[in-house]
């Protein structure tokens, strides 16, 4: 038991060192990437300077995950929002051979099964962009403003669980802070915890 | 049928999508997963039979496959916690679930989540209702999990335990509930609570523990347990010099008023619970971290304190069930008040002395409990029956005693007043009236008796000490002063035949007394318990009628020696039937004060209710609290003050602490009290910041601070 906890403290350092990337705060600048899509194609964050963007974790496996697309409540919001011109990246960062890893024809197949409106799935199997993200949870919700920011991180809505049922009584955060953001309001809540299944890096 | 439901994986593995149905006597649930199963779910109990009014456990017993984990009630980075809702018949009090402590877990990409691998017991403590209608119950829940190794699977489905219904219950799955228990966080000793401080900083709390004992435990970790709104990151511990032992833990979210985070200190394998710290009104604070700042400040606080002890000992003579006792005493002084100065002084100081021996007594149990790690409170022996119906038994001898049915001799030549009555008062009797009033008073904190105490019960042993004499000295004031200038007797009135009139009297306001302290017996025990010991009093009296008629010191040795055998017969054989056998067997909390549109305080109620920004009034009572009755007759329970908690919305909670609820212990402790009554209001506009009310309420006092909790609305356009 000793040693098994021993063990686990010291891969917790290890891996902490590796991974000391500070996820962006609510206000800071959104870390910029380029990442390959499903479709072939390779999109870059500072590429839509003035347009609002969300960057969603993404894992088809995660129950959480599939919470969300089952009820289609994800593809409503993406639908909603791209239509108002904003930018909806979705990423996924499961590592090869690892749960909810996608080659690009998987992921073109799976945009098609579960009908997604997001305007680009893509491809993080590296897990660089998850960490420079500092993200822990699929879904993991991010959205960015026109200027860059951070306004808000954390999980998609206020009740924590995998049951469709759920989402009816819950709060949308993501919806929340993008409508509160485009009528020039502060965002509130601009922070909240993440939930859902870990995301799932190369060991 | 009840279908257990794995939610579908169809994306992964296609072919894996099972409904299972598995149905053993135990309701043993299981989880597939490529044909094993994930999560066996079974629900024990730690008893063979349901016993009406008695509380038990449960355990959610969870066994899961090698490598996969369930979570703990805060998951960490990601994860959901294991949930059971229950479907159980009217009138059931089900408890929070109790967290045996979880193991930390790492995950690819620095991860961090608390949880439970290979086999954990969730406990719940369920209590019955006080009447238990039927053969068996059937207790019935819904559970909920979240099982992940490499992937995460949701599990759920029901759990139910069918058990019979009996008058006795003996224990089941002990090696299990021991095992839990044992894993169970324990409450932080006072003294250690001590060594503790939290600070935030921009982006981090900071818990520091200045005790060099836990410099050494290299494997020492702070679990968090964070409200939904606060946001952190890992817990990081930090190198330090001096001996202490320090954690950070960075935050991305919390709301301003958080100053310190609940969570589970860590280390050899056991955990110890860290309440957060509650911020009181600022004087109200100042009992609760004074002591902590040892010996410095104290000059002007201990001073202070030490006063209102004393004002709180003197305003304890007015209590309704001391005050028979004391105006007895008086009358002792009339009768005696052509004595010798050097003789009426003396009675004084041996009634002081009683009354110094009774508080300076429990201040050294106090202290001695406290150092054995127990958590001690005032008026603490009113929360044990037993001491209860001795308190009655006591009572009522004394009240026969003054209605003339037997006299008190020690012996047949030197008459000696053991409770105070007698024709020649020795200096016994008075240090024994001066015991018997303090014992009394005790049920109610009199007003400053509340901080005072609180303010004492953190400190050293010395200012326990301290601070119990100086109560001592308040009650015994006026006595020592009448008794040094005999002078002031004179404007007493003479003694005569209506003495005895007033003796008879005051009879009756024991009489009294017992009627409350048996409603406190029925409060904690039950209808029955007060029939029993009803019974046990009845011989009691029987008992004291035959010592008066046929003992009289005229009798033969013999027939007072044959009565005497038959008084004690009659006692013991009662006290044994009826109190030994029968009231033993009546069942705690049957009686609930929680009543009308009042709920039960816990803890976790209070933070959902706050959480979901609705003001909370707290009353903290206790059936033998007198003050608590008065407050709640002639203030809470007006028709003013009920409308207007029902104007601004605010959520009644009763915290019953009869039965000396550890739970609602700790949450005075919070609050640096340790007696009833304590109110506390928080309000929706600033719930971090609770309102104390002081222990006398007045309806336009309360008035005013529900008017606080009103939404602060924007002026119209």
């Amino acid at each position: 038991m000793k040693t098994k906890l021993l063990l686990i403290a010291l891969t917790t350092l290890c891996t902490g060192a590796l991974f000391a990337d500070e996820s962006p705060a609510v206000g800071s600048a959104a870390p910029d990437f380029s990442l390959p899509s499903a479709h072939g194609k390779t999109e870059t964050l500072s590429k839509f300077i003035g347009k609002y963007v969300v960057l969603e974790w993404f894992n088809p496996g995660c129950p959480f995950v599939q919470k969300h697309y089952k009820s289609d409540n994800m593809q409503n919001l993406q639908k909603e929002f791209t239509g108002k011109g904003v930018v909806w990246l979705t990423i996924d960062s499961s590592a090869t051979g690892e749960e909810g890893n996608l080659s690009p024809a998987g992921a073109i197949k799976q945009m098609e099964d579960w009908k997604m409106h997001s305007t680009a799935l893509l491809l993080d199997a590296d897990g660089k962009v998850g960490h420079e993200y500092g993200a822990t949870n699929t879904p993991h919700m991010f959205v960015i403003n026109p200027k860059g920011e951070v306004i808000y991180k954390g999980a998609i809505d206020s009740v924590r669980s995998t049951e469709i049922s759920d989402i009816k009584g819950a709060t949308n955060y993501v919806k929340a802070a993008l409508t509160e953001a485009m009528a020039g309001k502060p965002v509130e809540p601009a922070t909240t915890k993440a939930y859902g299944c870990s995301v799932k890096y190369a060991p | 049928m009840v279908i257990h439901r794995v939610n579908s994986l169809r994306r992964v593995a296609p072919a894996l999508l099972f409904l299972v149905l598995a149905l053993t006597p135990h309701s043993l649930r299981a989880q597939k997963f490529e044909g094993r199963e994930l999560v066996h779910a079974r629900l024990i109990a730690d008893t063979t039979a349901l016993v009406a009014g008695k509380p038990f456990s449960v355990g959610l017993l969870l066994k899961m496959e090698p490598t996969w984990h369930t979570y703990w009630q805060y998951p960490g980075d990601a994860g959901i916690p294991t949930e059971i809702k229950w479907h159980l018949p009217e009138g059931w009090k089900v408890g929070a679930m109790q967290w045996p402590v979880p193991l930390k877990l790492s995950e690819p990409g620095d991860i961090q989540i608390y949880g439970y691998h290979d086999e954990v017991l969730l406990l719940t403590q369920l209590t019955p209702p006080a009447t238990l209608p039927g053969q068996s119950v059937r207790l019935a829940g819904d559970a909920d999990w979240l099982v992940c190794a490499k992937i995460c699977i949701p599990g759920n489905g029901k759990v139910q335990l069918d058990l019979p219904v009996g008058p006795t219950g003996t224990a089941a799955n002990a090696q299990l509930f021991e095992k839990y228990r044992a894993q169970l966080p324990k409450p932080l000793p006072s003294a250690a609570s001590a060594a503790i401080k939290w600070t935030r900083a921009a982006k981090a709390f900071r818990l520091t523990i200045a005790d060099k004992s836990l410099s050494g435990k290299g494997d020492a970790d702070f679990f968090p347990l964070p409200d939904p709104a606060t946001v952190l990151g890992h817990p990081r511990r930090e190198q330090t010099t001096d001996g202490s032992t320090v954690f950070t833990i960075p935050f991305e979210a919390a709301a301003a008023s958080v100053q310190s985070l609940a969570g589970l200190l860590v280390f050899d394998g056991q955990a110890w619970s860290l309440g957060t710290s509650v911020a009181g009104p600022a004087d109200e604070a100042v009992s609760a971290s004074a002591p902590v700042a040892a010996n410095a400040p104290f000059s002007g606080g201990l001073l202070k304190f030490l006063l209102f002890g004393f004002i709180g000992g003197f305003i304890l003579n007015l209590m309704p069930c001391v005050l028979p006792v004391i105006s007895l005493k008086i009358f002792g002084f009339i009768q005696h008040a052509d004595d010798s100065r050097g003789k009426i002084f003396g009675n004084g100081l041996a009634f002081t002395a009683g009354i110094f021996a009774w508080f300076i007594g429990l201040a050294l149990l106090m202290i001695s409990l406290k150092a054995a790690g127990h958590q001690i409170t005032w008026a603490f022996q009113f929360t044990n029956p037993i001491f209860v119906v001795v308190m009655s038994a006591v009572v009522l001898v004394f009240a026969l005693n003054l209605f003339g049915v037997f006299e008190i001799t020690l012996s047949s030549s030197a008459t000696t007043g053991l409770l105070g009555w007698t024709a020649q008062e020795g200096y016994a009797g008075s240090f024994f009236q001066g015991v018997f009033a303090t014992v009394l008073a005790t049920p109610c904190t009199a007003p400053f008796l509340g901080s005072a105490l609180g303010f004492a019960f953190a400190a050293s042993a010395g200012v326990i000490l301290l601070m119990f004499a100086a109560i001592a000295l308040g009650m015994s004031a006026p006595y020592l002063l009448l008794t040094a200038q005999p002078a002031w007797l004179r404007f007493l009135p003479r003694p005569g035949a209506w003495m005895v009139a007033v003796k008879q009297f005051m009879g009756f306001l024991l009489i009294a007394t017992l009627l409350f302290l048996l409603w406190v017996l029925g409060a904690e025990r039950g209808p029955e318990a007060i029939v029993w010991t009803g019974a046990f009093l009845l011989a009691l009296s029987i008992a004291c009628w035959m010592k008066g008629t046929f003992s009289t010191p005229t009798a033969s040795f013999f027939q007072r020696a044959f009565v005497f055998v038959l008084m004690l017969l009659l006692v013991l054989a009662s006290g044994y039937y009826f109190i030994g056998e029968k009231f033993n067997a009546t069942k705690t909390a049957a009686l609930s004060l929680t009543k009308g549109d009042w709920v039960a305080f816990s803890p976790e109620r209070l933070q959902t209710e706050l959480a979901q920004g609705h003001s909370v009034f707290v009353d903290f009572t206790a059936a033998w609290c007198i003050t608590c009755k008065f407050n709640e007759a002639s203030v809470l329970e007006t028709e003013a003050v009920k409308s207007a908690f029902t104007r601004y919305g605010i959520v009644k909670m009763k915290a019953d602490w009869t039965n000396a609820d550890p739970v609602i212990t700790k949450t005075l402790q919070q609050f640096g009290r340790v007696g009833v009554p304590f109110y506390v209001l928080y309000s929706a506009n600033d719930p971090a910041k609770p309102i104390v009310l002081p222990e006398l309420l007045t309806q336009t006092l309360v008035l005013d601070h529900l008017q606080s909790t009103a939404p602060k609305v924007a002026a119209a356009p």
